[in-house]
Parts: C-alpha cells; sequence; structure tokens
C-alpha cells in the first residue's frame, strides 16, 4: 500500500489540484475562469483539452507556463511545484502557443539559436540536435531562410522543433494546427506522435477539433471552468452507448412533441436543441415505432456510433434539456 | 545569465539593421535636425559667456543626446510588437532570469543608439572641437549612463502599452519637452525664473551635462566640480531607478483575484 501510494506521484507528470482562477473585474463580482480543476496526467500522453472558446482552456494554459497565478489550487510538473519554484518548472516545458513565437524578421537558424541560448545550450550540442530535428522536420535546406517567408505550417514546424530543442519532457500546446490547412495538420500530428514515441514525451494540447482530439490518449472536456469529464476517446463514446440517434424537425414544436412521446420509453436519454433531438439508448421497437408512426413529424433521422463531438455536446448541453428516465 | 542577455540584444540589433527604413529614420531626422537649425541660428547666436562658439556646436552635444534618447527609447517600442506576435511569451517561458530579459531589449536598444552616436561623433574634428582620451571615455561614459537609463525608461512605458499609437502618443507628450528643456537647444542661464527651475529638476538636463562638459574641460578638472559630480549622480540614479521598475513590473505575474 505505501509503495503504491509513493509510486503514484513520479508516474503523473501534470498534476493540477483544485485549481481555481478569478478575473477581477471592476464594479462586478469577479468572473470565474476556472472552477475547482483536478486532473492528473500520467507520462508519456496525450492528453486534449476540448472546450468551447471562452472554456477557461486559455487560462489553464497560461497558469501551467507559469504566467499567471491563480486564484487558488496548486500545479505540481514532474514532482516540481509550479507556483513555488516557477524556474524549475520551466526548464521541463516545451511550449508552443497558439501565435507564432517566431522572429519573422530571423532566419530559422537564428530563432533556434536564441531559443538555444535561452536555455543553456551548448554550441556542439545545439548543432548535434539541429541536425537531428532538422532530419524530421524536412528544413534542412531552408535554415537560412527568414521565418516570414515560410507557409503556415512549415512555420508550425519551426515552432515545434523549437519547442522540443532543449529535451523537455512536458510539452504545452495551446490550438497548435491552429490555421493549418488538414494536410499541414496531418503532417503536423504525424511528427507529433512520432516525436512522443522516441523522446517519451508528455503532452497536454488543447483544441477545438475532435477529429484531432481523436488521436489523443486521454481527453478532457472543459466547459465554463469546469473540467466535465476524462478519459480515452473509447471510454468517453461508450458513455453514450452503442447508437446514436440524431432527428431533425421542421419545427421545435415538433422536436418538442417527440420528445415527449419518447419520453415515455425506458432507457432513453434525450438532448434537444431547437429542431435538432439527439437521442441515446434508444431500443430497437422504439426506433422502428418512431419510423414507422412518425415519420411525418420529422425532416431527417441519422443513425450512428457516438463521436467525441456528440460526447461534447452531451456534456455542455444545458442540464434541463437532458432527461434521464430509467 | 550572460548568454541570454547578449543573445536577446543581438537580435535587436539584426532587426534593426534589416529594416533599412528604420536606420535611415532614426539618424536622418536628428542630423536634419542639426545642421539646419544650427546653420540657420549660427548668424543670431550670442550668448553671454559662449563667445567663439558657433550654434551648430552648441546644438551637437544636444543632438548627441536626441540620438541617445530617441533611438534607444523608440527601439524598446519594438516590445509591444515583440508581445503582439506572441514572441514576448515565448521569452518568458524561458528559464532565465527576469533580469536578463530586461537587459537584453535595453542592452539591444543601447547598442542601437549608441551605432549612431558613434557614427555621429565623426563630426568632432570637423566643428573644431578636441577630445583627449580621458574626456574621450567620461563623454562614453557619459553615453552609456543615460541611454541605459532613457531606455530602461522605454521599457517600462512599452511594457503596459497595447499600441505603438500609445506609445508615440506618450513619447512626443512627455520626452520632447524632457529634450527641449535640457539645455540642448538654447542655454539655461538667460532664461525666465521658472523655466531654469524646470530645467534644473529635468534628468535630460544632467544627462545632457555628461555629453556636454568632456568637451570643454579637462577630465581632472571635470571630476572634482560639483556640478558634473550631481549629473553624474542623478543620471547614474535614475537609470538604477529605471532598471528596478522594470524589473519590478517584469516580474509582476498576472494574478487571480482572491476567493470570496
Amino acid at each position: 500500500m505505501s509503495i503504491q501510494k509513493k509510486r503514484q506521484p513520479a508516474q503523473t507528470m501534470i498534476d493540477i489540484q483544485q485549481l481555481t482562477h478569478l478575473y477581477p473585474r471592476r464594479h462586478q463580482p469577479p468572473y470565474r475562469a476556472l472552477a475547482d480543476c483536478t486532473l492528473a496526467i500520467a507520462a508519456n500522453t496525450l492528453f486534449t483539452l476540448t472546450g468551447p472558446n471562452g472554456s477557461g482552456k486559455s487560462t489553464l494554459f497560461r497558469i501551467l507556463c507559469g504566467l499567471a497565478r491563480p486564484s487558488a489550487g496548486t500545479v505540481t510538473l514532474s514532482g516540481v511545484d509550479c507556483l513555488r519554484n516557477p524556474t524549475a518548472a520551466r526548464r521541463l516545458l516545451g511550449v508552443v502557443f497558439q501565435h507564432p513565437a517566431l522572429d519573422k524578421q530571423l532566419s530559422i537558424l537564428e530563432n533556434l539559436r536564441i531559443h538555444a541560448a535561452l536555455h543553456g545550450i551548448d554550441a556542439a550540442t545545439f548543432r548535434q540536435r539541429l541536425a537531428a530535428d532538422l532530419a524530421w522536420a524536412g528544413l534542412e535546406m531552408r535554415l537560412h531562410e527568414r521565418v516570414a517567408t515560410l507557409s503556415g505550417g512549415l512555420a508550425r514546424r519551426v515552432e515545434l522543433v523549437k519547442a522540443l530543442l532543449h529535451r523537455p519532457p512536458i510539452v504545452l500546446m495551446d490550438e497548435p494546427t491552429n490555421g493549418l490547412d488538414p494536410g499541414g495538420r496531418r503532417d503536423f500530428f504525424d511528427a507529433l506522435l512520432r516525436l512522443r514515441r522516441e523522446q517519451s514525451l508528455t503532452i497536454l494540447m488543447t483544441s477545438h477539433l475532435f477529429d484531432e482530439a481523436e488521436q489523443a490518449d486521454q481527453v478532457g472536456i472543459l466547459h465554463q471552468g469546469r473540467l466535465l469529464t476524462t478519459g480515452t476517446p473509447a471510454a468517453l463514446r461508450s458513455q453514450l452507448g452503442r447508437d446514436m440517434v440524431v432527428i431533425q424537425t421542421r419545427q421545435t414544436t415538433e422536436a418538442s412533441a417527440l420528445r415527449a412521446i419518447l419520453s415515455a420509453r425506458p432507457g432513453i436519454r434525450m438532448v434537444q436543441r431547437e429542431q435538432e433531438l439527439r437521442i441515446t439508448g434508444i431500443d430497437p421497437d422504439t426506433l422502428q415505432q418512431l419510423l414507422f408512426q412518425h415519420r411525418e413529424q420529422f425532416e431527417s433521422l441519422v443513425i450512428h456510433h457516438p463521436t467525441l463531438e456528440d460526447v461534447f455536446i452531451h456534456h455542455t448541453s444545458p442540464s434541463q434539456a437532458i432527461e434521464v428516465l430509467s | 545569465m550572460m548568454r541570454p542577455i547578449r543573445s536577446l540584444a543581438w537580435r535587436e540589433l539584426v532587426r534593426f539593421f534589416r529594416q533599412p527604413h528604420r536606420v535611415v529614420g532614426s539618424l536622418a531626422q536628428p542630423l536634419l535636425l542639426w545642421l539646419f537649425l544650427g546653420s540657420g541660428f549660427s548668424a543670431s547666436f550670442r550668448p553671454p559667456g559662449l563667445a567663439g562658439v558657433s550654434y551648430l556646436e552648441y546644438f551637437f552635444p544636444g543632438i548627441l543626446l536626441m540620438l541617445v534618447l530617441f533611438a534607444g527609447i523608440f527601439s524598446t517600442i519594438t516590445l509591444i510588437e515583440d508581445r503582439n506576435q506572441g514572441l514576448l511569451q515565448g521569452v518568458l517561458v524561458a528559464p532565465v532570469p527576469r533580469m536578463a530579459i530586461v537587459l537584453g531589449k535595453v542592452g539591444g536598444a543601447m547598442a542601437v543608439a549608441l551605432t549612431q552616436v558613434l557614427l555621429l561623433l565623426v563630426a568632432i574634428p570637423f566643428l573644431g572641437l578636441s577630445l583627449g582620451w580621458a574626456e574621450g571615455i567620461l563623454l562614453l561614459l557619459g553615453l552609456l549612463t543615460a541611454a541605459l537609463g532613457f531606455t530602461a525608461l522605454g521599457f517600462l512605458i512599452a511594457w503596459h502599452m497595447e499600441s505603438t499609437a500609445g506609445f508615440h502618443a506618450i513619447m512626443s507628450v512627455f520626452l520632447m519637452p524632457l529634450w527641449l528643456l535640457s539645455g540642448a537647444l538654447f542655454p539655461m542661464e538667460q532664461t525666465p525664473g521658472w523655466l531654469q527651475w524646470l530645467m534644473q529638476i529635468n534628468p535630460v538636463t544632467h544627462a545632457l551635462r555628461l555629453l556636454r562638459l568632456p568637451f570643454y574641460q579637462e577630465a581632472s578638472a571635470l571630476l572634482g566640480q560639483p556640478e558634473y559630480r550631481l549629473a553624474l549622480l542623478v543620471a547614474i540614479s535614475w537609470a538604477v531607478g529605471c532598471l528596478g521598475v522594470a524589473l519590478w513590473q517584469v516580474n509582476r505575474l498576472e494574478r487571480g483575484a482572491p476567493l470570496p
């Protein structure tokens, strides 16, 4: 028992405990950006935090980077208290910001050299790592080009090379694929997943794209400052059962009428969003009844396996819209 | 700590020289001002006690100061760009002492300003001025102290600015009068009492003394002179004070409001 307790913190790379952040406002009570968030991320995990704009992702990110001090709670990175010992915590971090943190007037090499100086990487190590990193990034031929001339995808790759140049065990990324086309996003993820294997990285990234979150080991859903749920993508999807039925009606009243009919059925969970009715836990008989007896009341009916987007909508819909009947 | 400072300062220099319009703009303005005002006023400039000093010559230390002040302070304007472009965040999350971040920026801006000043020092022999080794060193000391103090001032003003337009506005109502009232354009002795008083408490006046006096007195005499010593003391205190406030600002983190 005691051995297990001792081993636990060593495996947790990012440990967030009861984190609360309030933004002071004039003549108004403070705005609560994060409310009592607790999250532990194990070593070698790719964790994706999703949530709508204003859910608190960026605030959490700023606190993890040591750019803001929370109202309450603790952040521990690989056993280092982030708030008490910020410089030691910074050494463990590689950070990719949403906005590019490269000097456009300087070349790729010059940007990386400044980064090396800021992180105390000596010249020999720098050369050695540069050779290795440029190979995977495909940037060898463009080392002396100014960052301003690079495409969005290439500039992001330089950011990733830069963030990993000092070989940090933990990487934080805020919407790293922002502004990239689908091809660029795929390339970025391929590189990221390979690097994670090779350098055993623990990665925490934020994203509002569910197909990206699908590639993560663990996903957390943040909404209005609260961490609503965490788990593997598969586990989160299975919360919603095997099938997801989405009905579109012409009018909100029709959707409400269908909801009233279905609510008499056992085991059905429904979320209504105006003309849309999202149903899980439906049994074949009820589905058949819906198709043959109520066809006139809806425009379309789609059945699919739940996606992370469904999980997200399920968790973030106002609670009065969800009806659980046993 | 030296390597991050050097690296950040080097970046400022490279950026400056890669933008030719900045080089031209920064150097041409004081140079034209000096040539036009200096030549124009030379005929009518006859203040008592300054016989034989042309206005072009009188104005020279003032132009050196202008370069130090304006080139230095306007180089720190890039801090606003760095913040808006996201570059500053990347530097702030690096494990370097916060003082290195201040000194990197300030040092780079100083280097930009002093490079231009050195170009202007070429004019010394043509003005009939001469400078011994010891006086030259004192002049350099004055230039460094003034550049450090006023560049640090630029840093701490730029730190909280969201736009370069706001920075320009502050600078024109604040910096320009400071320079005008430093004795750069006219000697203090003949001005009305209230103006003399304003000029006396102006730190830029003291910085100007550090740049003007070495041309006219020997180093050994200067170091014993109360006026020069006071000027040195004011300029050094100003530099230390501004650097201190700048460091305090960079150290200050955004904090969450306390729980109710």
